[in-house]
């Protein structure tokens, strides 16, 4: 057993062994910052005890799941105890009668999802990655384009344990959908980053997993077109599950799939047909070759290198952002993966990372064509030259208040942001 | 009130629009929970965001407590006034600012009403989801406060899903922007947090809905039963079959017979009754309904009508909607909860309240939203018959304990408000109540915007618990209940 430390000197000892302390190494880094220990509380409480203890040594912590994202955020301060959810994975409860299911922080959502399979259940969240832990996309709001029908972690999402810094592990909202009674923290820390309290277990809603599928993937080679397509389907009275564009250099594809009965689905994708009569192609896709369509939608960008930028707009300003980024594209090859219905997505910068900040820039100076221009990876460099979460807001005092009455000591994130 | 503070008011918002005698202000003393009374000291009356700001500013410089009222329907006691304090009513900040079809977004102000959005973009072939029964006339700023409901929240969702953005006016004064109408505003969602804080983190002054496309077919299907576990076995069976309903709602007897009394709905006398109701593609709306009828029969339906035109899905929503109001026609007094149960849990807290009803000797009508478990149970007694008021008051505490050993809620859409801040500690301990207070004390380190909502606090001075009472403005047959 590791010697235990005049780390963390006011924690407990038996709760620093407890929770497998050790040190960091390089495989730990975040951002290029290696940390000096690493801890892997195996309860929520002893989760508790270490902020309570990294606040009163004045230790910088930043938590950790499945560490698929720890490269958001601005570049890391030095960074005293990762804190790590590896060991909080279990599913506590599937109550399968009420489309609920309670869970822990670290439990990845791949894992949650065979297990909610038993019972014909998921948690419908697709994100990019396979080690992504619920507490992770509940903390960076992460989404995939089923976000066109169910919305993202926080629209799920109806009961959390959060762990403070003062060591208490509290509750808000509960495991019925319809609940409300309290403040919604759980919301409060949607999109917080880990930098107000540790996420320990969460309640969400589920949905019955869809009985049938089909994906149709439209190309094409003139942008008007794309965007007439886009507005027609947007105005019509189709329901698809996902609604997503793909754009690099001059051709564009529309990914749209619909969930339902099968008689439903073929009457949608026929309807479908008549809008998208333009198409250079109009392709149907089912089953492994269905999955494979979407995994290269949400994964082909992390894949490939270059910065990654998320950023979102008004729905019918699309044709300003594909022209915006059609300008941008002249510069360096530049690839965009969106949920059209929602005006969200993610772009992709290639080529001379000198030039990413210039173009991360260019998006910004276009307010009335994208908003909230959030950097999700670049290399040091890069980040350097801006601030990946963009210009202050005019809530930054009350941001600020939030922070100090969660985090008085100001131990979390390591100034990663956002607060 | 100081003159002095009165003066500033008008100079805000103009002498007509800040009331001060005792008469005046008995129209603000309570909301839609007339149980609940409390004389504000002023009412101020802004027609402006600007005016509310500076309202609120004069309020934060003077310590004096002010508490935000929409249009007086909430069912927690939400807007009773402060003692002492100022209501900034806000009827009049009630215009839609912004219909943007293209980008299916709607920017209005707090007091425009919930079915008005809808009305506005109906002829577009759109409408704003949540639907609370009283959305002809609640107001928007009332459902962000209270993070409303209603029947079809079971598909769509509450109104934190809706709200995209809110210009607020804070404890202090200061303005700010939360949420944006461009979705992914980066860092903690602040908005869902206000959303259903129920007026204690600020004042909403304009807010940015999302607008939904009407789908392309709905059909609804009225099921009668001879029990109501048999109503719930179908419930089950529905949701277990892998469908959600845009709305499923039940009605028990009681209930029945004061929807037949109020409104005619036409429902078959019979023990329960099962609405269900589909949207969404025609294709699939078909093969789901199907089976939806096939279930009902199977469990044992006495009676099934499906509406076949819009004219008879109003009919039947006329029914359900009125039945709060209707419980006055067949007893003297009333009281509603609004407790929530895990679904499966339905048949076995319903039972429990049967046997309550039987010891207490109060007749308890149920209607609920039985998709998400959530109960409002009507609770009959008579005021004129000692006790009975109090009676009513401990057996809706005790449905909320059956709910909460449920491991549901104490409130599912109607909010804590002053009504049920004591059964709070039911819920959470006071670790997790401390929490939430860390909160209310970032944006309002004064304490000033209403102040003793939600936490539970000893009772207010004069405040008298008990059950439904009419309003003065019901008395005097102006307005209906919803």
């Amino acid at each position: 057993m590791p010697s235990v430390p005049s780390f963390l000197p006011s924690c407990d000892p038996v709760i620093l062994r407890s929770s497998a302390l050790r040190e960091g190494t390089p495989l730990d880094a975040i951002d290029g910052v290696q940390p000096g220990h690493v801890a892997e509380p195996a309860s929520p409480q002893a989760l508790a005890e270490l902020l309570a203890g990294a606040a009163r040594d004045g230790a910088s912590v930043v938590l950790r799941g499945g560490g698929t994202k720890l490269g958001w955020g601005r570049q890391p301060k030095p960074v005293d105890l990762v804190i790590s959810t590896r060991r909080l994975n279990r599913v506590l409860t599937h109550a399968y009668g009420d489309l609920t299911a309670t869970v822990e922080a670290g439990t990845p959502i791949r894992a949650l999802n065979q297990e909610l399979r038993r019972h014909g259940q998921w948690l419908p969240i697709d994100a990019p990655f396979d080690e992504a832990t619920v507490g992770g996309v509940i903390a960076t709001n992460d989404s995939g384009p089923l976000r066109h029908r169910h919305g993202t972690p926080r629209d799920l999402l109806i009961g959390v344990h959060l762990a403070m810094t003062d060591g208490r592990v509290v509750k808000a909202g509960g495991t019925v959908v319809k609940n409300v009674a309290g403040y919604d923290l759980g919301k409060l820390v949607s999109g917080s980053h880990g930098s107000l309290a540790a996420i320990v277990d969460a309640t969400f809603k589920l949905a019955p997993l869809p009985g049938a599928s089909t994906t149709v993937v439209a190309a094409f080679h003139e942008p008007g077109a794309l965007v007439r397509a886009v507005s027609a389907v947007s105005a019509s009275q189709l329901e698809p599950t996902a609604f997503d564009l793909h754009v690099v250099a001059a051709l564009g594809k529309i990914l749209i799939q619909f969930s339902s009965t099968p008689a439903a689905i073929d009457a949608q994708v026929e309807e479908l047909r008549r809008w998208l009569v333009t198409a250079d192609s109009f392709e149907l896709v089912t089953g492994p070759a269905e999955a494979d369509v979407w995994r290269g939608q949400t994964r082909g960008m992390w894949e490939s290198p270059g910065s990654i930028v998320r950023a979102s707009w008004l729905p019918a300003n699309l044709p300003a952002v594909l022209s915006l980024l059609t300008e941008m594209a002249g510069e360096q090859p530049i690839q965009l993966a969106a949920r059209a219905g929602v005006g969200a997505g993610l772009i992709r910068i290639e080529g001379n990372s000198s030039a990413h900040a210039a173009a991360i820039e260019g998006l910004r100076a276009r307010p009335g064509v994208v908003g909230h221009v959030v950097v999700l990876r670049a290399e040091a460099a890069v980040k350097q030259q801006i601030d990946v979460w963009g210009g202050p807001s005019d809530h930054e005092a009350l941001l600020g208040a939030v922070k100090r009455a969660f985090d008085p000591a100001g131990i979390l994130n390591a100034g990663r942001g956002p607060v | 009130m100081d003159q002095r503070l009165l003066d500033e008011l008008a100079g805000i918002c103009g002498a007509e629009a800040v009331l001060h005698e005792p008469l005046q202000l008995l129209t603000y003393e309570c909301d839609a929970l007339p149980h609940l009374r409390s004389l504000p000291a002023a009412v101020v009356l802004p027609s402006s965001a600007s005016q509310v700001q500076a309202v609120v500013r004069v309020c934060h410089r003077a310590g004096i407590p002010f508490v935000a009222r929409g249009h007086g329907t909430g069912l927690s006691g939400g807007a009773l006034p402060a003692k002492d304090g100022v209501v900034i009513a806000l009827s009049r900040l009630n215009r839609i600012l912004d219909v943007d079809i293209a980008n299916r977004r709607v920017t209005v102000e707090p007091g425009v009403t919930n079915l008005e959005i809808t009305k506005a973009v109906a002829p577009h072939g759109y409408y704003y989801a949540p639907d609370p029964s009283s959305q002809q006339v609640c107001s928007i700023g009332g459902n962000v406060a209270e993070n409303s409901g209603g029947a079809h929240c079971l598909k769509y969702g509450f109104t934190v899903h809706h709200v995209l953005a809110l210009e607020v006016v804070l404890p202090d004064g200061e303005v700010a922007n939360i949420g944006s109408p461009v979705v992914d505003t980066p860092g903690p969602d602040l908005l869902g947090l206000f959303v259903g804080s129920e007026g204690t983190l600020g004042i909403a002054t304009k807010i940015v809905v999302r607008i939904l496309r009407k789908p392309e077919s709905v059909q609804t299907l009225l099921a009668a039963f001879d029990s109501i576990d048999a109503g719930g076995e179908a419930v089950s069976a529905i949701i277990g079959a892998g469908i959600i309903p845009a709305a499923v709602e039940m009605m028990d007897s009681l209930a029945i017979q004061a929807a037949e009394a109020a409104v005619h709905p036409n429902f078959p006398p019979s023990d329960t009754i099962l609405i269900v109701e589909l949207d969404g593609p025609a294709a699939e709306v078909r093969s789901l309904f199907q089976i939806v009828e096939e279930t009902c029969r199977r469990v044992g339906a006495t009676k099934i009508e499906i509406a076949p035109d819009d004219q008879q899905r109003a009919r039947i929503w006329r029914g359900r909607k009125a039945a709060f109001a209707a419980m006055g026609r067949v007893s003297p007094n009333y009281y509603v909860q609004d407790g929530v149960v895990p679904r499966t849990k339905l048949p076995e807290v319903l039972g429990k309240v049967r046997d309550l009803s039987i010891r207490s000797g109060l007749r308890i009508g149920n209607v609920f939203h039985a998709g998400d478990g959530n109960l409002h149970p009507l609770i009959c007694y008579d005021e004129r018959v000692p006790g009975e008021s109090d009676r009513a008051v401990e057996v809706a505490g005790e449905i909320l304990r059956y709910c909460v050993e449920a491991g549901g809620s104490i409130t599912g859409e109607h909010g804590v408000g002053a009504d049920k801040a004591e059964y709070m500690s039911q819920m959470f301990t006071a670790e997790d109540l401390d929490a939430m207070q860390r909160v209310r004390l970032a944006f309002d380190p004064r304490n000033l915007c209403n102040p003793r909502k939600i936490f539970p606090t000893p009772r207010l001075c004069g405040e008298v618990p008990g059950p439904y009472r009419a309003h003065p403005v019901e008395t005097a047959g102006l307005a209906e209940r919803f």
